[in-house]
This record gives structure tokens, C-alpha cells and sequence, in this order.
């Protein structure tokens, strides 16, 4: 895996900080990741952060299972459930073991997890309940492809706007930060398909608040992506229908707590 | 408004199935394979042409009241309303049981890490 850039001492410095008072879990959700598992489990103990882990193979063929559960706590699902099924199965595994935090990263190493303090650094009690890594807030990283980032925009924009927040530059990136109170909403109420997005707007319908901070991210080194040709245009139709259903379950509801965006 | 009577020829063809069809879901049902809302709903499909049929004043009156000129229109419409009914019961059905699914999936994942 590709090195990214090292942290700040503040950064680092409020991360143990916040790793030593509360305790973090990262959720790992896998499916046939056997290649990278094993190297990011590795990297995630190298930190030294104290951080806890759960990868959550949702019925991978190859041996990821058998990677993962040698270096860390494995559930393994029966079925797979698809990436929101499996995330949610960390979430309510968090909620179980009376975690603080759970912070979500991808299994195949895109998401570096020294970046992790990143998001510890940037979380305020009573500011906002979700974290979200964003790419696109930071100069230096690995960026998506054009079109991907232009329906990045649009969903992004969407939200803000139905909302009443600052558009979000990320809204599909899976490294996110969930304190104690979106641990309990999503542990019961998570979306399966296309889970990035759908659940922010689900999170500030509920009333949650949601920010973002600069976090650098790698290519994907295995597998490719699941949403790729005619597919991309069924995925924007649906998560623009659901951010639009949960702005109309929305409603006057003023929210629990103001949203924003942390400046890098 | 057509007037035409059904002849003996329809009225066995439809009643026979009326009478097979209604024996085979209530069997359905007795044997638990089925509830009564979905005997209910499912028996329709023999139910309203047999109505029809067999009571040709009825349709001349539903004709009388909704203003369209052929019965069978009707009993189509009346049907497809129907059916369209029990696919939005399955659907919600369907719909129920991924999420049961889903969850017990989970749970019992959970519960088998938290055995090993």
C-alpha cells in the first residue's frame, strides 16, 4: 500500500487523547479482501492508537475470514448482506460492546488508517455526530474519476440544500466517524444499498449533525468498483429518491444539533 | 350497452372453474398453506367472473353505474384491481420479510462470533 503523507502533532496528539478517554472501534466490512485485510490489520496495530477493530466478512470465497481472525475480532455473515448489511453489523456490534466511537473504513485499503486521527481530532461534542473523511477538502490525495466526482456534487449539493447545510464535498466516502448517539440511530435503522450517502440524509432527517474533514485516501489496489456503465445512473436515481424521501419525512423538525464543515 | 346473455357453455366452462379453483385453495387452506386473507383475495379471481356470469343483471346495473358500455370491460378492471392488490400485499410482504432476514442474519452472526 501506498505511504500518504504524516500527520500533524496536534493531530496525533488529540487523537490519543481522544482514544485514551473513550473508547474507538473500527469497523472493517470485507468481501474478498484476503489480499489487503492482513496488511491494513497489520498497519492499524503498528499506530500503536489503542484503537479496537472488527472486520465483518460479509461470506467472502477466499480466505479473508481466516487472514482477518488471526490478527483481529471476525464476525462472519452467513449471507451476504451487501456493504450496508455489513456495516450495520459492525455498528450494532459497537453498540453491544458500549463503544464511544466506531469509525468505518473500507477493508481493501483504501482508506489509510492513520487518517483515523483525523476524524478523532475533528469530532466536538454537541457540533456533530457524524464525521465524514472527505477527499476532496484536501489537496494531496488520490481523487475519483470525473464523473464520479460530478455525481459526488450533485448528491452532495442536494443534501445541502434540502438540508439547510453547507454541501457536503464527500457524501460517498465510507470513512466516517459515528459517536454514541449515531451508533444507537443506525444500529437500527441503516441503509443496505448504496449506504454512504442515503445515511447522511437519514442522519440529519433523524436530526444528527454532520461535518467533514480533509483525510487522504488511496486508489484501490484490488477489486474494482460495484457501481460502474448503466448502473450509475440507477444509483444516482435511487439515492437522489431516497435523500429526497427523508427530506420529506424531514419536515419542521428543527435538528438536535448545528451542522457545519471543519475548514482544513 | 350490450345485452347479450351468457350462453350454457359459458356458464359451465366458468362455474367449473369457479368450483375447482375455490376446492383447491380451500384445501390450500385447511392444509395452513394459506390464510384467510389470501384465500380471501386469491378466490376473487374465480369469484367476479362467476358473479358476473351468473348474474347478468348485476353487470347490467355496474354497467349502468359507471357508464362503460361492455360488462367484461368491467370484470377486467375489477379483476386487474384485484390482482393489483395482492401484488402490493406481497410486495409489502416481501419487503418485510428481507428486512427479518437481514436482521436475523446479523444476529445470528453476532451470536456465533460471541460463541466461538
Amino acid at each position: 500500500m501506498k505511504p500518504v503523507s504524516t500527520l500533524d502533532a496536534a493531530t496525533v496528539t488529540a487523537a490519543q487523547r481522544a482514544s485514551q478517554t473513550a473508547r474507538v472501534l473500527l469497523i472493517l466490512p470485507c468481501y474478498n479482501e484476503a489480499g489487503s485485510i492482513g496488511t491494513l490489520l497489520t498497519e492499524i496495530a503498528s499506530l500503536g492508537l489503542g484503537y479496537d477493530t472488527v472486520v465483518i466478512d460479509d461470506g467472502s470465497s477466499d480466505d479473508t475470514h481466516t487472514i482477518a481472525s488471526n490478527l483481529s475480532p471476525c464476525v462472519r455473515l452467513l449471507e451476504n448482506l451487501g456493504i450496508g448489511g455489513a456495516v450495520q453489523t459492525g455498528i450494532r456490534y459497537a453498540q453491544r460492546n458500549g463503544y464511544d466511537f466506531c469509525v468505518q473504513i473500507d477493508g481493501d485499503g483504501q482508506h489509510p488508517p492513520g487518517q483515523v486521527a483525523r476524524l478523532l481530532a475533528a469530532y466536538k461534542p454537541g457540533k456533530a455526530n457524524l464525521v465524514v473523511g472527505s477527499r476532496y477538502l484536501s489537496a494531496d490525495t488520490f481523487r475519483s474519476t470525473f464523473a464520479r466526482r460530478l455525481g459526488g456534487e450533485v448528491i452532495g449539493r442536494s443534501i445541502g440544500f434540502l438540508f439547510g447545510i453547507k454541501r457536503l464535498t464527500d457524501p460517498t466516502s465510507g470513512m466516517r466517524l459515528m459517536d454514541r448517539a449515531a451508533i444507537e440511530f443506525f444500529a437500527v435503522r441503516y441503509p443496505h444499498d448504496y449506504p454512504e450517502p442515503i445515511s447522511l440524509a437519514w442522519a440529519l432527517q433523524y436530526g444528527l449533525g454532520v461535518t467533514e474533514v480533509p483525510v487522504q485516501m488511496r486508489a484501490r489496489e484490488h477489486g474494482s468498483s460495484s457501481i460502474a456503465g448503466p448502473q450509475t445512473f440507477a444509483y444516482m436515481v435511487r439515492v437522489l429518491s431516497y435523500i429526497a424521501l427523508a427530506w420529506l419525512q424531514h419536515g419542521p423538525r428543527s435538528r438536535k444539533v448545528q451542522t457545519g464543515m471543519e475548514s482544513s | 350497452m350490450n345485452t347479450h346473455l351468457p350462453t350454457l357453455p359459458t356458464l359451465i366452462v366458468v362455474g367449473l372453474f369457479a368450483i375447482l379453483y375455490l376446492t383447491f385453495l380451500i384445501r390450500k387452506t385447511i392444509r395452513g398453506e394459506l390464510d384467510l386473507y389470501d384465500l380471501l383475495m386469491l378466490s376473487m379471481v374465480a369469484l367476479m367472473p362467476a358473479l358476473f356470469v351468473f348474474f347478468p343483471s348485476l353487470s347490467q346495473l355496474v354497467v349502468a353505474i359507471t357508464g362503460v358500455a361492455f360488462p367484461f370491460v368491467i370484470m377486467f378492471g375489477m379483476l386487474f384491481l384485484v390482482v393489483f392488490l395482492i401484488v402490493h400485499r406481497l410486495t409489502v410482504k416481501i419487503h418485510r420479510l428481507e428486512m427479518l432476514n437481514r436482521r436475523l442474519v446479523q444476529e445470528v452472526s453476532l451470536l456465533q462470533h460471541l460463541c466461538k
